[in-house]
């Protein structure tokens, strides 16, 4: 109950800090309007029928997935920066709790680009989008924050061991975009590409998102691909709990929490 | 100091990944496998993480070192100080922008056999030019603002979306068209781009000069409105802000 308090604020904290910043303020508000209308024109042209989930949903994906790289795993280049690391490191409140409401925060806040984009689709360009299963879309929402949370707390953890945290935020940035078929399905990558698509939960929960705005509703692939996510994100959560004891044993044995 | 591990992320692994992106993207919504133009239009996008982000952010780094006070009391004049960046990231973008445009011709099967590399050179060159211009203008804000992550970043999306690289300009709205013909690398993407075709000499010397005379125009708007800025950040004390 603590834990889940402790949560519960720092998710609060996060939101109000995060948004303070312009770095995240442009990737939370600029980004997908501006996504929405480069991918909009790229896609205007192509005759195909489901363009409009690919501009929207690509465009706030990939908002989404800058929130994530630029505060959630800066957060830590932040807490560093700021002498106040291995302060929560050592916090009562627990490293990983603290962590988690960030993230968590960082998450919910993040899904505001959805709704920008698509009201950027709509004002500018008059374009609608047809949610077929809205108990499904809300269903894939909840389980793509879960699993977005849940890379961004990996990918956070692995920062803690850099000072170049920065250098590999700006660099997981377009690799993820591109392996998880954010704005085109990931099936149209090279074979030797797709096991690392599949090997990523944000590809399974794009695909989840897409399936339930499909026109086309095919329920047994609806669930085959929720299944996978859960999968998926639960083999993150074990990584991410051996992680943290692996990182914590590390920082404590090497003193590098703050310089390494 | 040069370090391996930042120069292959950040100068050759983000850049390359970006091209790729962009290039499938157009591939799947355009549904073709002829992506030449993509892969000169994005090529040419690479100079931005140099040209803008590099220059645009130079008083953004010396208010990080407490310097900008200094150099607005020393004599030398302030776009010096910008141009002093501007000589090497230029090269440096030239570099990127021809690397990139082989790597992409690479991985997409790019047909280089009828073009003029002459002309091809001088359109990288030019283009170079014209964007390290229009960083060194962008670069001035940060005398005034501490926004500058915003606007730089805000700028790389304005010249992706209005310099054409991605979709033809035809598409967008003549007020927004008018912005393009105002913007670095519209005129050079297009004149390489006729490279792949039938080249109008005419035509493309006019879209050069175009191109360098939208360089010099931004060279000349910071000569002029650095010293504008400079008096409104002393006024504002707007220096040192964080």
């Amino acid at each position: 109950m603590k834990g889940l308090k402790v949560i519960y604020y720092t998710a609060l904290l996060q939101m109000k800090c995060s948004f303070a910043r312009p770095m995240f303020r442009f990737c939370l508000i600029a980004n997908p309007i501006v996504n929405t209308v480069l991918l909009y024109e790229m896609f205007k042209s192509s005759d195909r029928g489901d363009f409009v989930s690919y501009v929207v949903l690509g465009a706030g994906l990939m908002a989404l997935w800058s929130c994530i790289c630029f505060s959630s795993a800066g957060d830590i280049n932040r807490e560093r920066y700021s002498g106040t690391l291995s302060l929560i490191y050592v916090a009562p409140a627990g490293f990983s709790a603290i962590i988690t409401g960030k993230v968590i925060g960082n998450t919910i806040l993040s899904m505001v680009t959805f709704i920008l984009s698509f009201l950027t689709a709509k004002i500018l360009f008059r374009i609608d989008i047809k949610v077929s299963h809205p108990y499904c879309l809300l269903l894939a929402i909840f389980c793509a924050v879960v699993s977005f949370s849940m890379i961004s707390i990996i990918v956070a953890y692995l920062l803690t061991l850099s000072r170049k945290t920065q250098l590999y935020m700006n660099c997981i940035e377009i690799p993820v975009i591109l392996v998880c078929g954010f704005v085109f399905p990931a099936e149209i990558l090279p074979l030797w590409v797709r096991p690392i698509s599949y090997i990523l939960s944000p590809t399974w929960a794009v695909k989840l998102i897409r399936l339930s705005v499909s026109e086309v509703w095919n329920i047994k692939e609806f669930y085959t691909v929720l299944c996978i996510l859960i999968a998926v994100t639960a083999v993150y959560l074990v990584i991410g709990y051996f992680l943290l004891k692996l990182i914590e044993s590390q920082v404590r044995v090497l003193a590098t929490l703050e310089v390494s | 100091m040069f370090k391996i591990e930042e120069f292959l992320c950040y100068e050759t692994l983000y850049p390359l990944l970006t091209l790729i992106f962009y290039c499938v993207l157009a591939g799947y919504s355009y549904q073709t496998s002829d992506l030449t133009r993509w892969v000169v239009g994005n090529s040419f996008l690479l100079c931005i993480n140099t040209c803008i982000f590099t220059l645009g952010s130079t008083f953004m780094a010396e208010r990080a070192y407490g310097c900008v006070r200094s150099l607005i009391v020393s004599p030398s004049h302030k776009l010096g100080i910008i141009l002093h960046k501007g000589f090497f990231t230029c090269i440096a973008a030239m570099a990127t922008v021809i690397i990139g445009f082989f790597a992409g011709g690479l991985i997409f099967s790019v047909d280089y056999s009828g073009i003029n590399w002459f002309l091809f050179f001088t359109a990288v060159v030019t283009a170079m030019f014209a964007a390290a211009g229009f960083g060194m203008f962008i670069g001035i804000f940060g005398l005034i603002t501490d926004q500058m992550h915003f606007v730089l970043n805000f700028m790389s999306y304005v010249l992706m979306i209005f310099c054409g690289a991605n979709f033809p300009i035809e598409q967008l709205p003549p007020g927004a068209r008018l912005v393009s013909d105002f913007l670095p690398l519209t005129h050079s993407i297009e004149a390489v781009n006729m490279l792949f075709g039938t080249i109008n000499r005419y035509q493309f010397i006019r879209l050069l000069l175009r191109e360098a005379g939208i360089g010099i125009l931004y060279y000349l708007l910071s000569f002029f409105l650095i010293r504008l800025i400079e008096k409104v950040s002393v006024k504002k004390g707007a220096m040192e802000v964080f």
